[in-house]
């Protein structure tokens, strides 16, 4: 639909352009003789009264004046391109932590956008000079308008980057995605939205506003009228010839505009590549779709509605491959996850006041525990997505991220993402996190293609058996805002799975989700748990505990109250907080 | 700095004064191959001449092809540097931006209907060449009967911002008043196209613009205009170059001097319309 709405607006236009270069070109022959009789000696010339039209049509097909019209569109295309890249630079400047790095952004683009620029461009112009910079006009024009443009876009694109949600990044950051290519991939295509009206906007202005460049001898397109009219006097027709080029630019640009959006509007609907053109043509280019590659093995991937919970027969050795296969020096039983008198605060208040707990390797450990109690914060620590103040924490015998420090301590080291990458540390939100505008499939096999060097065939093929061992084969090209909740957080825990992990992190897998819709996801984490995979899991749901952990953990304000195998911790809590905590639980748990 | 300028500045007064004694005694001829004896600095040179072609009659676009433009400067800008042999180009921009890209050295001469002024001539070098003054353009026929600038009291009179038009017709709006007659009404503009506009539509009664124009409109079209007077102010207007270009200042002089004993300059002013008494013999002014 929408493909047809702009389809025929474009063919609207350009029907509207060649009406308009037929109409003067038959008109040309009169049109001239008009400019003749112009030419002629007043007093001599008995003017054989021209109609206006025709004098407006000769003006608007006048290469004198396209020629100052593409003068000017030089200037917007260069200056835009060198603007946006600028602006892009500048807004991450002013989202930097560095106070000095945000303060030059921030008076750079307070002196550019609060000075005239027509006073900017003979600045450039006239007085660079004098320190041997010496710029021709069009050069000058292009400089001048750049750096203003990369103000004006360093705000737009700092608000479109500000628009995409936070757990955008968190969720990239946790698959070890740098921070280049969490912007690049992930951050930048959602801030696009929201970016492009005020690019649009931007690139009109500019377009128009390169008339005031004649004051350092542009010769664009209004100038150009001006000198006509200087000459002739003829403003109506002259002025109104040149709005109607200027029309014609202005609509090219809105067009592009339009073209920009659907191709960043998540709400339209999706079609694979070559899709469009088999659908008018009956054949199509490229490669296959998600779901034909899938197709083929009907028994590996069952088209599972949405209720999903049935697995495919074959698709445990999906699960238990990834368990097994991942490396590493811990053996099964051996401790894996180390943690050592870990504390953390935020300001004053001290969140986390000394954690100590070993995980073994394919041990299945739930963190219990009222909100606030630190749990999810404790979980962030475990794969550096939080920085610890003090203690240590070591995932198959190393820091995540940390080097010993001079005081005997730890601190941060640089390549915090290539570490993170390293440890192999899966993570599944409470709120999904998936990526918005990829598909279920890019979702799962955007981290093993871009951190972790999978050849894409590769990766697409992982993906498609991981979305078919949790459900959702028939879902591979839909984008996230069409899943529902529980479809979502499947999708998430295949795609954590892909980067084949070593430990798998819950934070509250289920906390956003519908009952009805619980059951599947603890479904595949079940699975999982069978599988062999060591997974920290920090949920309110008791059953699951009961019935999946091989330890339970009950935390409470920044410390761990209990421990034990769930008969114990659960059945017959020796804390009286615990027991506290089950009893409300247990009252607020729907019936089964 | 100050010492260089300094000495740049006695080189071009020297190199000047030399021209002018020169100029009287030399053979009025032009000797265009003999540039790199006569103006060596301008050997192998393009002279960007800087102009607006919007200030008819001076610079404009030419009627019949836009690419090319005409008028009174332009022409003799043109005739000038062909006489010294030296190339040219033409540099358009808008007016205001002439003078600071001449100083910046963006462009080499500064040649558009500029009038001499003592403290212009502090920052650049002039040769005038031509008397400037101002004409009182009206529709056809004078119906308001305007013969003087004593009569603009009670009527409505269009003229560009800041210009010398505008002061004298605050003068006559004060004398108007204390007359005890009706007060002008003025309407500044700050492009001379919209000030045309106002005449043609009769919103105005009176535009007060350059003398050249005002003949030159009235050429063009007698039977939309009439010259109801013209007022010559003492002013003159001359082409300007970055201080210290003696060779350049020597060249446009040596230039404007051959085409005035020729008669070609008042032969330029008539193609446009513009009263020849206008021309005064060439001279530098360099403060």
């Amino acid at each position: 639909m929408q493909i047809i709405r702009t389809s025929s607006r474009a063919a609207a236009v350009a029907l509207l352009a060649l009406a308009f270069w037929a109409f003067p070109a038959e008109a040309q022959a009169s049109a001239s003789a008009a400019l003749q009789e112009l030419s002629g000696d007043a007093d001599a010339a008995v003017a054989v009264e021209q109609h206006w039209i025709w004098e407006f049509f000769s003006y608007a097909a006048s290469e004198f004046l396209w020629i100052g019209a593409w003068t000017a569109v030089k200037i917007t295309a260069l200056a835009m391109a060198v603007g946006l890249v600028l602006g892009l630079g500048l807004a991450l400047m002013r989202l930097s932590g560095l106070f000095v790095v945000r303060a030059v952004a921030w008076f750079y683009i307070w002196i550019v956008r609060g000075t005239p620029q027509l006073l900017q461009l003979v600045f450039i112009y006239d007085a660079l000079p004098y320190i041997g910079l010496k710029f021709d006009s069009f050069t000058t024009a292009v400089i001048g308008f750049s750096l203003n443009q990369a103000a004006f876009s360093a705000e737009i694109i700092r608000g479109g980057i500000l628009s995409v949600n936070k757990a955008q990044s968190t969720a990239a950051t946790a698959l070890g995605m740098g921070p280049v290519l969490t912007l690049r991939r992930i951050i930048l295509p959602q801030a696009m939205r929201s970016i492009l009206p005020g690019v649009g906007n931007d690139t009109i202005s500019m377009l128009k506003l390169t008339s005031i460049a004649s004051i350092i001898f542009v010769n664009e397109l209004t100038f150009r009228a001006q000198q006509i009219v200087g000459q002739n006097f003829r403003f109506f027709t002259v002025f109104a010839a040149a709005g109607l080029i200027y029309l014609i630019l202005t609509s090219a640009i809105s067009l592009a505009q339009g073209w920009a959006e659907a191709r960043f509007d998540l709400e339209r609907e999706r079609r694979p590549r070559g899709e469009t053109l088999r659908r008018m043509f009956g054949f199509r280019l490229g490669r296959k779709s998600a779901a034909e590659i899938a197709a083929p093995a009907p028994s590996l991937a069952p088209a599972a509605p949405a209720s999903g919970t049935e697995t495919a027969p074959a698709g445990e050795d999906v699960f238990r491959m990834l368990a097994t296969s991942a490396g590493g020096a811990a053996k099964r039983g051996e401790p894996f996850v180390v943690c050592r008198n870990v504390q953390k605060s935020y300001g004053d208040r001290a969140v986390l006041k000394g954690i100590d707990l070993t995980v073994a390797r394919g041990e299945v450990v739930v963190l219990l525990g009222p909100s606030g109690s630190g749990k999810s914060t404790f979980l962030r620590t475990i794969n550096h997505l939080e920085p610890m103040e003090w203690g240590e924490i070591t995932v198959d015998g190393r820091h995540v991220g940390y080097v010993p420090a001079p005081g005997g301590g730890l601190r941060s080291t640089g390549g915090l993402a290539k570490a993170r990458a390293d440890a192999r540390i899966g993570m599944v939100f409470q709120h999904f996190n998936l990526f918005a505008h990829l598909s279920a499939l890019e979702n799962v096999i955007e981290a093993p293609i871009r951190v972790f060097g999978m050849a894409p065939d590769a990766a697409r093929e992982l993906g498609l058996k991981l979305l078919a061992e949790v459900g959702l084969s028939a879902h591979a090209d839909h984008l996230p805002h069409r899943l529902s909740g529980g479809q979502q957080q499947r999708v998430a825990i295949a795609r954590a799975l892909a980067i084949s992990p070593k430990l798998m992190l819950f934070d509250e897998p289920t906390s956003a989700l519908d009952p009805e819709l619980v059951g599947e996801v603890l479904q595949v984490m079940r699975k999982l748990a069978d599988a062999g995979m060591t997974m920290i899991v920090v949920t309110h749901e008791i059953r699951f505990a009961r019935e999946v952990a091989d330890r339970v953990v009950f935390m409470d304000e920044g410390v761990i109250v209990e421990q034990g195998p769930p008969s114990e911790v659960i059945d017959d809590p020796k804390q009286e907080r615990t027991r506290r905590f089950l009893r409300v639980m247990e009252r607020a748990a729907p019936t089964p | 700095m100050a010492f260089k300028n300094g000495i740049l500045l006695a080189a071009s007064a020297l190199a000047a004064l030399l021209t002018l004694t020169g100029a009287s005694n030399a053979q009025a001829a032009c000797e265009p191959s003999k540039v790199a004896e006569k103006y060596p600095s301008l050997a192998g040179k393009t002279i960007k001449i800087g102009a607006d072609p919007q200030t008819p009659p001076y610079v404009m676009r030419d009627k019949s092809n836009f690419d090319k433009v005409v008028g009174v400067d332009a022409d003799l800008a043109r005739a000038t540097f062909d006489c010294a042999g030296v190339k040219y180009e033409f540099v358009l921009g808008g007016w205001s931006g002439l003078l600071p890209a001449v100083m910046a050295g963006q462009i080499d001469v500064m040649w558009d209907n500029l009038y001499y002024k003592p403290a212009r001539a502090k920052t650049v070098d002039f040769v005038v060449y031509m008397k400037a003054g101002t004409g009182a353009l009206v529709p056809a026929g004078n119906p308001k009967k305007v013969a003087s600038i004593e009569d603009f009291c009670g009527k409505t009179v269009a003229f560009g911002l800041g210009s010398v038009e505008e002061q004298a017709t605050r003068k006559q709006d004060e004398a108007c008043k204390a007359a005890g007659k009706d007060a002008v009404t003025m309407m500044p503009f700050q492009d001379l196209a919209a000030g045309m506009r106002q005449l043609d539509s009769g919103r105005s009664d009176i535009l007060l613009w350059d003398l050249g124009f005002a003949d030159a409109s009235v050429k063009e079209a007698p039977t939309k205009y009439a010259r109801a007077f013209a007022i010559i102010s003492g002013l003159t207007m001359g082409a300007a170059t970055a201080n210290g270009n003696a060779d350049l200042i020597k060249a446009i002089h040596d230039g404007l001097t051959v085409l005035q004993a020729k008669g070609e300059q008042a032969a330029i002013f008539q193609k446009y319309g513009v009263d020849p008494s206008l021309e005064v013999p060439a001279e530098v002014k360099l403060d």
